[in-house]
C-alpha cells in the first residue's frame, strides 16, 4: 500500500473516480487531490523551503493538460524533480498517448505514464505491482496502456 | 443517540438498529484484533463501503463517459454549424451571381430586341422613303402629273421622319432607364 498519494487534475469528476478506484484496490489510505499545477507547485515549494518533509506525499499523479493552470503536468514534474528536491514517485495520468509528450515527460524524470480510460483499475493494479521498483528507483519508465 | 457512557456493545447495537455504518478509509485503519462483535460490525461496514464505492465508481465513470461524448458531440456540432454557414455563404454568393447573370442576360436580350426593331424600322423608313422618292423623281422626269405624288411624298416623308424620331426617342428612353436600374 502506498503511504500517501497526491493527484493533480483539473477534472473534479476524475478525482472521485480515482479516489474510489484507489480505495477499491487498497492503494492508499491518504489521498489528496488538487485542481491546478500552481497549487501543487506552491505546496512543494513550501515543503522544500520550510518543511516538514514528512507532509510530502509519497506518490504524485499529474494530469498532462491542467486547464486553469500556468503550466502543464510535465513542467510540474520538472519543477518537483529539479527545483524542489525530488524524493517522490511521480508520473503522468492522462488520456493522451502522444509519444512526443511521453518522451518529454520521461526526459524531465517522470517514472510512469498511465493512460486514463473507462477501465482505470487494471492499470492502477499493474502500477501497484511495479510500485516498489519506482520507490527504490530501479523500475524503468513504463506506459500503462 | 450514542453517548460516552455507552459500552461498545450498546453503541454497536444502537448503530445497527439505526442502520448506521462507518464509511471511508477510517474503517481500514481499525485493527484486525478487535472483539468479535466489533470485528463483525467493522467487516459489515467495509463490505457496505466497498459496495457503495463500486456503485459510485460505475456511476461516475458513466457520467465521465457521457461528458466525453457530449464534448465530442459539441465539437462535431460546431464543425457542422461552421460548414453549414460556409455552404450558406457560398449559396448566397452563387444566387447573387445567378441574379446578376440573369439581369445581364435580360438586358442583352432587351438590347438585341431593340437593335432588331431599330434595324427593321430603319429599313422600312429608308425603303419607303427611297421608293416614294424614286416614284416622285420618275414622275417628274417623265413629265407626268406630280400633284398627288408630290403631296403624298411630302406627307409620307413628314410621317416617316416623325416616326423615326419617335423610335429614336423611345430607344434612348429605354436605354437610359435600363442603365439607371442596372
Amino acid at each position: 500500500m502506498i503511504d500517501s498519494i497526491l493527484l493533480v487534475d483539473d477534472e473534479d469528476l476524475f478525482h472521485l473516480v480515482f479516489e474510489d478506484a484507489c480505495s477499491l484496490l487498497d492503494m492508499t489510505l491518504s489521498l489528496e487531490a488538487l485542481n491546478s499545477s500552481d497549487e501543487a507547485d506552491k505546496l512543494f515549494k513550501q515543503w522544500f523551503e520550510e518543511g516538514p518533509i514528512d507532509e510530502r506525499p509519497e506518490c504524485v499523479f499529474v494530469d498532462l493538460n491542467i486547464i486553469g493552470s500556468s503550466f502543464d503536468g510535465i513542467e510540474l514534474i520538472r519543477k518537483i524533480n529539479n527545483d524542489y528536491g525530488n524524493g517522490v514517485v511521480i508520473g503522468i495520468i492522462s488520456s493522451s498517448d502522444d509519444n512526443q509528450e511521453i518522451d518529454k515527460a520521461k526526459a524531465v524524470g517522470a517514472q510512469f505514464w498511465i493512460i486514463k480510460s473507462d477501465e482505470i483499475e487494471p492499470r492502477l493494479e499493474d502500477f501497484l505491482k511495479d510500485y516498489s521498483g519506482y520507490e527504490n528507483k530501479t523500475a524503468p519508465f513504463k506506459v500503462y496502456r | 443517540m450514542i453517548s460516552a457512557k455507552d459500552t461498545v456493545e450498546e453503541a454497536l447495537r444502537k448503530a445497527k438498529a439505526k442502520k448506521v455504518y462507518l464509511e471511508g478509509n477510517f474503517v481500514k485503519l481499525l485493527a484486525k484484533s478487535l472483539p468479535t462483535d466489533v470485528k463483525a460490525y467493522v467487516e459489515e461496514c467495509k463490505e457496505r463501503d466497498t459496495k457503495a464505492r463500486r456503485k459510485r465508481l460505475e456511476v461516475n465513470k458513466r457520467v465521465q463517459s457521457q461528458n466525453k461524448e457530449l464534448e465530442e458531440a459539441a465539437v462535431i456540432k460546431e464543425a457542422l454549424v461552421l460548414e453549414l454557414q460556409n455552404a450558406l455563404d457560398d449559396a448566397e454568393k452563387l444566387r447573387d451571381e445567378a441574379v446578376e447573370d440573369l439581369d445581364l442576360m435580360q438586358k442583352r436580350t432587351q438590347f438585341e430586341l431593340i437593335g432588331l426593331i431599330v434595324k427593321v424600322a430603319l429599313i422600312i423608313i429608308v425603303g419607303v422613303g427611297v421608293t416614294t422618292t424614286l416614284l416622285y423623281t420618275t414622275a417628274m422626269l417623265a413629265d407626268k402629273d406630280t400633284t398627288i405624288l408630290g403631296n403624298a411624298w411630302s406627307n409620307l416623308f413628314g410621317i416617316l421622319l416623325t416616326n423615326s424620331f419617335s423610335i429614336i426617342g423611345t430607344i434612348m428612353g429605354v436605354k437610359y432607364a435600363t442603365e439607371k436600374n442596372g
